[in-house]
């Protein structure tokens, strides 16, 4: 056999590299790029990985679609301002001035853990791990409608002047998949946008691969059942003998040697993706804790489990979007009480997603984050609900070598801008990114002649909370 | 349709000239771009520091760049090397020279079976037919290959293969988030397939797309002295379908159609990669942010349009539906109004009183009599002041609800007459016509640069512009002008790919300075000279590639030629074998189809989807027949639902938000998962095995040549046959099987 890497330095592989790089990446060649035919185990951003072993292996990064209130959950205030009119900017295209009544916060906080973290009644399970949790209440973004915002997220740039890749995307670049079985970038659930998949111009390669909770988290991945198992053993074997010739023929092209991994992967992942995503090994008190079975948590408690089935299968980011596909559920113009059904699906999945990987020993190594594109105004439209606001919001952190029961930063006293420690959006990027042991400020793409980070803005890793 | 795009239009220009005084006092601290906290305001991107009126010594360096890069000097037509081959087409001699100049040695030609399948994938996106292999084989005559190629060049199947190679790059879809355009854009689809199968001069195809039927108006004097227009073909209409799906919104607020549309144009057409500039001069092409903004300018006049299609008989009988359906609509709407009403009048009331009384006074005031600064007040307060049926059925009594609903279900059930169909073209608007087009800082709409108005205008060109006839004819006239150095390269070159793989440039979209060189770019040359001095023939060119002995070659390379030419060329940039080409989606969905006889290849029509409909959605399951060619599956993209199938995503197909130049060709997983377990397969595999059995009249030997034939363009080798006929175990239970293998072969999805 010639070895091909000798023959063809720069042939076929570095023409397809070429063309993904081109082409760019789209939603659209998403599925395709499940794994790369390349070899990219090791990542493409050597020089950008720090010193040291990194802090997390894994990220499941939870998004919440539409704009969760921070004043109604992590962040409490003062009902004294509620009636008062206050300055207020109009969102989106209409940015008039005016004045906008605050509304009062009808949510109770009570003090959690050895913190004494205060936590709304919508999140008492996550109350009850709050140790764990790293709040910070002083985020912000430019951002003022969803579609822009979600991308200033997910890309870290404000406007779309390129195809910008998102954080998952960079994450696959930069380090590569640890399993050759599994991507290394999957999302669960509808985002708010397609760009929270995007490879861009990182190539279709490093995109998100959509994953289901269920029996079939991919297409096509189960035979139909007309199929009988003993001939298609058969078939394989007549096919392997029939693919011979070709395959000597063209014995120097890479295209054939990726087909022949293609198929043994596809094989692998018949054999062990089900596995991976059932669910019949698991405890029931296990399923209990993520509240499965249970009307109201149930799907979300499927997805945050196979989440971790995911991060124990070496799965490098998982993002799981909620309430997405258009504005997002969490979009409460109209009334805060809209959050709450939402706040009961999420709330008890999300404490027993942190307490099981607790005590599977797995929370030191996988980070969690919580967040959704910006926050919501003390303010409201005349109504019972609050508008958008990206001037001050509420993130979290859990894991993954974050410290347990802090509080960073904080927004002014009716909660509608950060004044204390501010952290631009990308600063949960690089944090992120430092913390799975990358060096934000060297990981750069560069296109027609121009280098591109996923974080251009900001202070950088926040440190704070890092332990 | 018109008059809301230009209301809003003039709205936003009022708002934009920041002149209209604020109905209550300004509250100064809540300027937006002070927004972010305790820092200064950051700006989104790099500030471009750009004058729009350039500096001498600027001009100067954007002279020496144009007359530096290659693809904007002048097509000079190279003389064809002569003794270097023995072929009479001179690609072959072009070619030739190369492999002389870099001492390699060709592989040697393909044989016929190989040729027709690869001919007619190319040239058609189909396999060849049993019958079609027979003839050419049996044909021993001097021009046989050319009767094939004659034969495909004919037929309406080209057209169909090759309109989605321009789609790719012209950004086709059939959704967009908020395409106005969306319905009847396949209208377009069907003029390019018809346009490439009547053999449109490429210059005319492109001047259509930009200019719709008016790119053939003329002039002429009738026998009674008049001057009167001449219209072009109506059917040209729709070749505007490029410009219309350009806008992503009825109002064009974002001004989409023109932004998108210089990156597309210049793109597709012009080999150059804009989108930098609109944001600062691009740092090595001689394009600067004035000549972005100067090409917008062409397009910002434009507005969507939708004309209706329906004859008029269509339109009385569509008429009497609706008018029919309004009877039986009304007493139902009625009865729902009379339980509503005063709920609705209500809580508006209720609502309105919470409100501040500066926003009250607003809100009470007529339209007509608010100032724009007043109606955006109003506009902003419209989504609070809305009562939906939720809100009031919130307020009734469950009895009350119940009866709603009851309501409810029935007005939906009446059944609705269809709607006519139309399509969605562009104009240009006379107060549009009227306004300045400025450099929009980081390219933001919102934010124009007022003191950097820009002229209509293109780049690489300083002396004055012909826009008497209009800005896109001006524009259309540069563009495609004879000696315009970038439009017929970057044609010749497309062409070439689509039939290589690999242009002789090789970045198809890409021919400014961090492009390259062409690998070949004498024969580039040649090849668009003779491009224009043949009128821009397509056919002729397809004709002249696929009838050269280069692309007759064989594809694979035996090791002893390998050896001798690796070091000189190891990616086969001269082209000393053919390339091995995996297939595109398309033609593998029309291969599978065809091979069971359920390929229904009636050209043009509606997009049909082969989604599964969304449960949450309550949409009803398409009833579109599936099995058409794949160039008619719906592609697209829209936020909150999926419109792309999974087959088309795992066989590398893009969604035509950006041009796409050339398709990845990726070999994954989920393509062998395709293969190996998708219900298409299982279900045409079966009734191809039907098929074969049928045509062999039982016999299953002659049931696997068949097969082989129709699958892979051959008959099997004796050791194949062999190999076959042991598995079948002469079961013909098992040819099923047998068919499912063929589909799985390497052979099936490349192209050798």
């Amino acid at each position: 056999m010639t070895d091909l890497k000798k023959l063809y330095p720069c042939g076929k592989v570095g023409r397809r590299r070429f063309l993904y790089q081109t082409a760019g990446g789209f939603l659209g060649t998403a599925i395709s790029s499940l794994f790369a035919a390349e070899n990219d185990a090791g990542g493409k951003l050597s020089a950008a990985r720090l010193p040291g072993e990194p802090k997390a292996k894994s990220v499941i990064y939870l998004f919440m679609c539409g704009g969760v209130s921070h004043i109604d959950t992590f962040d409490p205030k003062d009902n004294k301002f509620a009636g008062k009119l206050m300055d207020a900017v109009g969102f989106g295209d209409n940015l008039a001035e005016m004045k906008r009544p605050v509304i009062p916060c009808l949510r109770t906080f009570k003090q959690y853990g050895q913190s004494g973290i205060p936590v709304s009644d919508w999140f008492p399970n996550i109350g009850g791990v709050i140790d764990d949790i790293a709040v910070v209440r002083s985020m912000y973004c430019h951002q003022t409608n969803h579609f822009p915002a979600v991308l200033e997220h997910a890309t870290g740039k404000p406007l779309r002047q390129f195809e910008h890749p998102s954080l998952g995307s960079w994450i696959n670049y930069a380090l590569g998949t640890a399993n050759k079985d599994l991507p290394a970038f999957v999302n669960i659930g509808r985002p708010s946008s397609p760009v929270q998949l995007t490879g861009g111009y990182l190539g279709a390669s490093y995109a998100a691969t959509p994953f289901q909770s269920g029996d079939v988290p991919i297409p096509d991945l189960l035979p139909p059942s007309s199929a009988s198992r003993a001939e298609r053993d058969r078939q394989m074997q007549l096919l392997s003998e029939l693919n011979r010739q070709f395959r000597d023929d063209y014995a120097l092209e890479s295209d054939i040697a990726a087909r022949v991994k293609a198929y043994e992967l596809a094989a692998n992942m018949m054999l062990k993706a089900p596995a991976i995503v059932s669910f019949d090994k698991e405890p029931d008190h296990v399923k209990e804790m993520y509240g499965i079975g249970e009307k109201e948590t149930d799907d979300f408690g499927r997805q945050l489990l196979l989440a971790r089935r995911l991060v124990e299968n070496n799965v490098r980011f998982i993002q799981i979007c909620h309430a997405g596909g258009g504005n997002g559920s969490w979009d409460a113009h109209d009334d805060m009480r809209t959050h709450g059904p939402l706040c009961r699906a999420i709330d008890k999945p999300i404490a027993g997603l942190i307490k099981d990987l607790k005590q599977r020993g797995m929370l030191d190594s996988t980070l969690v984050v919580f967040t959704s594109e910006f926050g919501r105004t003390p303010w409201s439209q005349n109504t019972k609900g609050r508008d958008h606001n990206g001037l001050g919001f509420s993130s979290w952190l859990a894991g993954g070598g974050v410290k347990g029961g802090i509080v960073e930063g904080a927004t002014d006293e009716v909660g509608y801008k950060a004044v204390e420690s501010p952290h631009y959006i990308s600063d949960l990027q690089s944090t992120v990114l430092n913390q799975l042991g990358l060096n934000y400020k060297k990981m750069d793409f560069v296109l027609n002649g121009r280098p591109f980070h996923l974080v251009e803005e900001g202070g950088g890793p926040i440190t704070k909370i890092l332990s | 349709m018109l008059s809301k795009p230009l209301t809003v239009l003039v709205t936003v220009a009022l708002i934009l000239s920041a002149q209209t005084p604020p109905p209550a006092k300004p509250p100064a601290s809540v300027r937006k771009p002070a927004a972010a906290p305790a820092k200064p305001a950051p700006k989104p991107t790099a500030k471009p520091a750009l004058p729009a009126a350039t500096s001498a010594k600027d001009d100067e360096k954007f002279a020496q760049r144009i007359a530096k890069l290659w693809s904007l000097q002048p097509v000079s037509k190279p003389e064809v090397p002569q003794g270097v081959t023995a072929s009479t087409n001179p690609i072959d001699a072009f070619i030739a020279d190369k492999w002389r100049e870099k001492g390699l040695k060709p592989v040697g030609p393909a044989d016929k079976a190989t040729l027709l399948r690869r001919v007619t994938y190319s040239l058609t996106g189909l396999p060849p037919t049993p019958a079609e292999q027979d003839a050419f084989l049996a044909d021993a005559s001097p021009d046989a290959f050319h009767k094939v190629v004659d034969r495909l060049l004919a037929s309406d199947q080209h057209g169909v293969r090759w309109a989605r190679h321009w789609l790719d790059v012209l950004r086709y879809t059939d959704a967009d988030a908020g395409m106005p355009a969306a319905n009847g854009i396949y209208y377009w689809r069907d003029w390019v397939i018809s346009a490439l199968n009547k053999d449109m001069p490429y210059d005319e195809f492109v001047r259509a797309q930009l200019l719709g039927s008016r790119y053939k108006e003329h002039t002429t004097v009738t026998a009674t002295g008049y001057r009167v227009r001449v219209p072009g073909p109506q059917e040209d209409t729709f070749a505007l379908g490029f410009l219309s799906r350009a806008s992503l919104t009825g109002d064009d607020k974002e001004q989409e159609l023109s932004l998108n549309t210089v990156e597309t144009v210049s793109t597709a057409f012009m080999g150059m990669t804009v989108g930098c500039a609109k944001c600062h001069d691009h740092k090595f092409d001689p394009i600067r942010q004035r000549d972005f903004y100067a090409m917008k300018a062409i397009f910002d006049p434009l507005v969507v349009k939708t004309v209706p299609l329906a004859t008029p008989a269509e339109i009385f009988l569509n008429g009497k539906l609706v008018e029919e359906y309004r009877k039986k609509k009304e007493p139902v709407d009625a009865a729902i109004e009379k339980m509503i009403a005063a709920y609705r009048e209500r809580l508006y009331a209720e609502r309105v009183a919470e409100l501040p009384t500066d926003v009250q006074a607003v809100i009470k005031k007529a339209e007509r009599l608010r100032t724009p600064a007043e109606q955006k007040i109003a506009d902003d307060y419209y989504p609070i002041l809305r009562i939906d049926p939720s809100k009031i059925k919130e307020v009734m009594s469950p009895e009350e609800v119940k009866a709603y609903n009851a309501l409810i279900k029935q007005q939906n059930d009446l059944p609705k007459p269809p709607g006519l169909a139309s399509f969605v073209t562009v104009e240009e608007d006379s107060e549009r016509l009227k306004q300045t087009t400025y450099i929009l800082d980081t390219g933001d709409p919102a934010h124009p640069m007022k003191d950097k108005p820009v002229q209509p205008g293109f780049p690489f060109q300083s002396s004055s512009v012909d826009f008497r006839e209009g800005r896109r004819e001006g524009f259309a006239d540069w563009l495609t002008a004879n000696d315009n150095p970038l439009f017929a390269r970057v044609a010749v070159n497309r062409i070439w790919a689509w039939h290589f793989g690999e242009g002789l440039h090789r970045n198809t979209s890409d021919f400014g300075v961090l492009g390259s060189t062409p690998t070949n770019q004498k024969l580039l040359d040649y090849l668009a000279a003779e491009f224009v001095a043949h009128n821009y023939n397509m056919k002729w060119l397809h004709r002249l590639i696929v009838t050269s002995d280069t692309y007759k070659l064989a594809s694979q390379a035996d090791p002893a030629i390998t050896a001798a030419n690796i070091q000189a060329d190891a990616r086969n940039s001269y082209l000393w074998h053919f390339r091995l080409e995996r297939l595109d989606a398309e033609p593998i969905w029309d291969t599978i189809l065809s091979m069971a006889g359920d390929l229904d290849d009636t050209v043009g029509g509606k997009s049909f989807s082969i989604l599964k409909p969304d449960p949450k959605r309550k949409d009803p399951p398409s009833t579109d027949p599936t099995n058409r060619r794949a160039a008619y599956m719906r592609r697209g993209y829209i936020p909150s639902t999926d419109v792309m199938a999974n087959f088309l995503q795992v066989w590398d197909v893009d969604d035509g938000r950006t041009p796409c130049p050339i398709r990845t060709q990726t070999v994954t997983a989920p393509q062998a998962l395709f293969s190996m377990n998708d219900e298409l397969v299982e279900k045409e595999t079966a009734r191809f095995a039907d098929r074969v059995l049928k045509e062999a009249n039982g016999d299953v030997k002659s049931a696997v040549t068949l097969a082989f034939r129709y699958a892979v363009g051959r008959a099997p080798a004796a050791s194949e046959m062999d190999r076959a006929l042991t598995y079948l175990d002469s079961s013909p239970d098992r040819m099923k099987g047998f068919s499912w293998l063929l589909v799985n072969l390497d052979e099936f999805i490349f192209v050798r």
